[in-house]
């Protein structure tokens, strides 16, 4: 071996060899120096531009939410400072410890834990996800002093939607809810997805703040901030603040004093009450019970609320005035009095009552057994009796009745902004035709079925607001129309012209007449529903409309009253009416679901209601103009 | 002890130490001082977590380096076929006890220390190849069946480090022996015929799926790094951003933005002299890669004054690792090839790695002072 050692051949080989490489290490390393020039000195202005917009973004700083207040200014939608904890993954370290540690000051249970690590990892840990929110002061406080024990968390304020009068507007406001997918994919959000994607962004999801989405939700300033890598904000820049804009208010129509008396009176049943001012169309109360808290919903609803809700035989998601559709039953039959007067019978006309009335081949029975004995066409109303107009229907054609329904506001719907309004039923020729479409044997119009309608009953359907436009219709002789929204941000919309109808007044008195002697008359049907105060004159209509027709076999049975039958069989209670009577400017429509009886459940509760609107009388008070609320407070707000 | 230590009983300790090659040490020093720089700023100014530990390490393998220099080059003779072969079956052993990381295994766990065998492979390919050239004739490197074992020795830790999977150490450990080969006196024709037999290779391993779809993808996105901006071209644009907006002299120690943003990955090791070359410009850039070259120079020239051949083929191979790992990493984070994962060394963030390189060095500083003439008795 040591022989070969200091071999000189060998020797000489590596020097050769070892020339090669430092050369070709030179050459190569020179080529990684030549690199550098050229990415240093002579690329150099492309990169530090690509550096400086590394560095630099824009952050959407999202605006305020428009605020929705009553006609007097009362707060109905506002923004609330929302103290919540967000963490930022990458800066947690352990996330499983982190989560641990901030669950010592927050429940974090299995289900949310589950879904927070599922975000995580969804963003890959990089973007910051929403342990809670809606902390309260408190927790908030000590969560802030803890912190730097807290690896990741990050305490902020942000703006939440707030309702304060809670479910007794929740069908007018209806409520926010966070982004979807959908509301991402609206070529309306087209140039808006930032903004959508902000954490914690909500959009409308019912009611006005669905309708007025555009208008509320105000438009995104905007900030350019130092970012780093992962997007994270490390530095804003102040000077480059575009401020936002705050959406515009929305100015209502509601009364909340008069709408939370309404609530009131309706409490414990599954009901609805709409007020309107006779003169401007404006609703001042659109009351449906149960309903659900839209504070709740805003935070995102909980699965087995949400199943509770929407299982309940009461329909507390159901916004019951607008969408809720009832026979009219007896409050009809001013419609069948004036379509009996076109068609020329006078109200002089008499009918004989008996308690039933032989029609085709078989009896129709009015409410009352034993008759009303002889009746014109004001004490029918006073009365309710349903064979006189029964008789009317053998002499009228359904078209007419139809026609003068719609005069006064059945079978259509109202620009209200809500969604979700129905626009009811009232049958003709035409209707059963399109009905039947597929089974022609069946469109034939039976005479029959005009006695159903002339009542109120058969196919005829209405919502309690049509009903409550129907009372108004009557009183004024006009084409009342209502509205909710009064002004939006400083554009107020005009007080609306309602034309009047094309009936007499002689004729539309014959029917205001039988409304004011149902109530104010001896006799009446709902002389319960008085005025405590008599110098003011309630004029009203009862109804009660038939949701299940006891069997002959039932009958036998021995089962006769209501009160026996189970509770989604019972009769609907309604009652319309309008006051003061003199000069008519509320008009009102209280639909009790299963009410029985429309004097017992309906009635009294109207009264109870118009006893508030007619104490505190709105129509005389000034409405908020647009613009008299202060945009100075915004910065309280904001915090 | 005493003996082992000096290569003689006419010199004393302190002369040894005063005969070890200065320069060499403080070039050595100067880069790794530049590592430490440039942690203390990854870490935000901090000597937590990485230059504090950077300039311990850097201390402890100096004096690694120091005593494996004045131990006789005779020794490290002797023990390099056993290195080798302990560098080999701890290779073999990582896929039984290894620690997975990031989809490769690298890694075995010895009590409280990680220790990657590829790492010690890389000094024991050297060793052990020049340890095979020094006994065999000049005539015998090109003969046939003399390649069969320098291509075993090459193969194997080759074949070991491939399937962990470690593409980058593979290459090198490879490229290494290679080298050595050709530095040994191969004929230019064997030569061809092994060019030839690699491309061949590579072109293999592409199209049987050898390779992982993380080192395709790496190796795709090397050729047009542009196309996919936020892919796996995003580090390497980074990267080429960090260093071009470093400018002529740079943004300025603990000034340069990609740096602090976090706009690239592994700051602390595979990207560090993007980090360097952003803060300091191309002037420190240029500067770094200078020393460097000073480093190998002065490396290759300690070789060729070295008295056995073993001496100055070892000597040589270190010279060759530690060039390849300045090439690689700093083609990478330029751009000039593909993103393999190499370190920068004495500079990246990495004890392995930093032990690697200054044993090495240690074998050189024994060449050194196996050099002189009283010393020929070898």
């Amino acid at each position: 071996m040591r022989v070969n050692s200091n071999d000189p051949e060998k020797k000489e080989a590596v020097s050769r060899r070892a020339a090669l490489l430092g050369g070709g290490f030179s050459l190569l390393l020179a080529g990684v120096g030549a690199r550098l020039f050229q990415l240093q000195i002579a690329d150099y202005e492309k990169y530090q531009r690509l550096a400086q917009e590394n560095q630099f973004n824009t952050r959407i700083i999202a605006p305020l939410r428009g605020e929705i207040v009553d006609r007097f200014g009362r707060t109905l939608a506002s923004n609330r400072q929302n103290f919540r904890l967000l963490l930022m993954p990458d800066e947690a370290g352990d996330i499983e410890e982190a989560l641990g540690k901030i669950g010592r000051f927050v429940d974090i249970s299995d289900d949310k834990h589950a879904r927070l690590l599922r975000e995580i990892s969804r963003t890959r840990g990089f973007a910051p996800v929403e342990i809670v929110n809606n902390l309260d002061w408190d927790d908030f406080s000590r969560i802030n002093y803890e912190l730097p024990h807290l690896p990741g968390a990050h305490p902020e304020v942000s703006e939440t939607r707030n309702y304060p009068l809670g479910n007794a507007t929740a069908f007018v406001v209806g409520y926010v809810g966070a982004v979807t997918d959908r509301d991402l994919q609206s070529p309306e959000n087209e140039k808006q997805q930032i903004l959508l994607r902000q954490p914690g962004f909500k959009v409308g999801r019912d009611g006005l703040e669905r309708t007025y989405e555009r208008e509320l939700r105000g438009v995104a300033g905007a900030m350019d901030v130092r970012v780093n890598a992962h997007g994270r904000v490390i530095e804003e820049i102040k000077d480059t603040i575009r401020p936002p804009a705050q959406g515009e208010t929305l100015g209502l129509t509601i009364d909340a004093d008069l709408q939370l008396a309404a609530m009131k009176a309706l409490e414990g049943e599954s009901a609805s009450a709409v007020v309107i001012d006779i003169e401007t169309g404006d609703v001042l109360v659109l009351a449906s019970t149960p309903a659900f808290d839209p504070n709740i919903f805003t935070k995102g609803i909980p699965t087995d609320l949400w199943r509770e809700l929407n299982s309940s035989p009461y329909k507390p998601l159901l916004n019951k005035p607008l969408g809720g559709i009832y026979p009219p039953g007896s409050t009809f039959k001013m419609i069948t009095a004036i379509s009996a007067m076109r068609a020329g019978v006078k109200p002089s006309f008499r009918v004989r009552c008996n308690g039933k009335f032989w029609y085709g081949n078989r009896f129709f029975h009015c409410w009352k057994r034993g008759g009303h004995g002889s009746v014109d066409m004001k004490n029918s109303l006073k009365h309710s009796c349903d064979t006189y107009f029964y008789t009317l229907a053998t002499q009228l054609d359904v078209d007419l009745i139809a026609d003068t329904a719609r005069k006064f506001g059945l079978d259509q719907t109202f620009e209200l902004g809500i969604p979700g309004q129905h626009s009811g039923v009232v049958p003709d020729r035409d209707w059963k035709r399109r009905y039947y479409a597929g089974s022609p044997e069946n469109q034939t119009w039976f005479p029959g079925e005009t006695l159903s309608v002339a009542i109120g009953q058969g196919s005829v359907s209405a919502t309690p607001l049509q009903l409550a436009v129907m009372a108004a219709r009557i009183a004024s002789g006009k084409e009342v129309r209502p509205r909710i929204v009064r002004f939006r941000g400083d554009l107020e919309s005009p007080t609306p012209q309602a034309q009047p109808i094309d009936l007499s007044d002689e004729q539309l008195d014959v029917v205001r007449e039988g409304m004011y002697a149902v109530v104010n008359e001896p006799g009446g049907t709902a002389t319960r529903s008085a005025f405590d105060n008599r110098e003011w004159k309630l004029a009203g209509k009862t109804g009660t409309s038939q949701v299940y027709r006891i069997t002959n076999e039932e009958r036998a049975r021995g089962l006769t009253k209501p009160e026996d039958l189970p509770w989604a069989r019972r009769d609907h209670a309604l009652f319309v009416c309008f006051a003061p009577f003199e000069s008519p400017r509320y008009a009102c429509s209280v639909v009790v679901e299963h009410g029985i009886g429309g004097a017992r459940m309906a009635g009294p509760k109207a009264k109870e209601i118009m006893t508030a609107v007619m104490t505190k009388d709105p129509a005389k008070l000034k409405p908020l103009s647009p613009g008299a609320l202060a945009q100075g407070d915004e910065t309280t707000r904001r915090g | 002890m005493a003996s082992i230590i000096l290569p003689g009983p006419r010199r004393g300790v302190q002369d040894q130490l005063g005969r070890l090659h200065w320069p060499l040490i403080i070039m050595l020093s100067l880069i790794a001082g530049a590592g430490v720089a440039t942690l203390y700023s990854v870490g935000g100014g901090s000597w937590t977590p990485w230059a504090g530990t950077h300039a311990f390490r850097f201390a402890v393998s100096l004096i690694v380096m120091i005593v494996i220099g004045l131990i006789s080059i005779r020794y490290w003779l002797a023990l390099a076929y056993p290195i080798y072969f302990v560098a080999l079956i701890a290779l073999a052993l990582v896929p039984l006890i290894g620690e997975v990381n990031m989809g490769a295994q690298r890694w075995i766990e010895i009590g409280p220390m990680q220790f990657q065998p590829s790492e010690m492979m890389k000094i024991g390919i050297v060793l052990a190849l020049a340890r095979y050239y020094h006994g065999i004739r000049a005539e015998q490197v090109s003969h046939i069946l003399y390649l069969v074992p320098p291509l075993l020795m090459i193969g194997a830790p080759v074949g070991l480090v491939f399937l962990q999977p470690d593409l980058g150490t593979a290459i090198m450990i490879g490229a290494t022996g290679s080298a050595i080969m050709v530095l040994a006196g191969l004929s230019w024709r064997l030569i061809f015929l092994g060019v030839v037999a690699a491309i061949g290779g590579a072109i293999a391993a592409f199209r049987f799926g050898v390779l992982h779809d993380y080192q395709l993808k790496r190796i795709f996105t090397f050729l047009d790094p542009d196309s996919d901006p936020l892919g796996a071209g995003y580090h390497l644009m980074q990267s080429k951003i960090g260093l071009g907006s470093g400018g002529l002299v740079g943004k300025g120690y603990m000034m340069g933005t990609q740096r602090e943003l976090n706009f690239l990955p592994e700051m602390q090791t595979d990207f560090i002299f993007t980090i360097f070359g952003e803060e300091f410009g191309f002037v420190g850039a240029f500067g770094l890669l200078l020393l460097y070259f000073a480093v190998i120079m002065t490396g290759m020239n300690i070789a060729l004054r070295a008295r056995s051949h073993f001496a100055r083929l070892a000597a040589l191979g270190i010279c060759v690792t530690f060039g390849l790992y300045v090439l690689i990493n700093a083609g990478m984070v330029t751009g000039l090839a593909p993103v393999v994962g190499v370190p920068l060394p004495l500079v990246s963030y990495g004890g392995t790695v930093m032990l690697t390189i200054m044993a090495g060095f240690g074998i050189v500083m024994s060449a050194h002072l196996s050099r002189d003439p009283d010393g020929a008795s070898l």
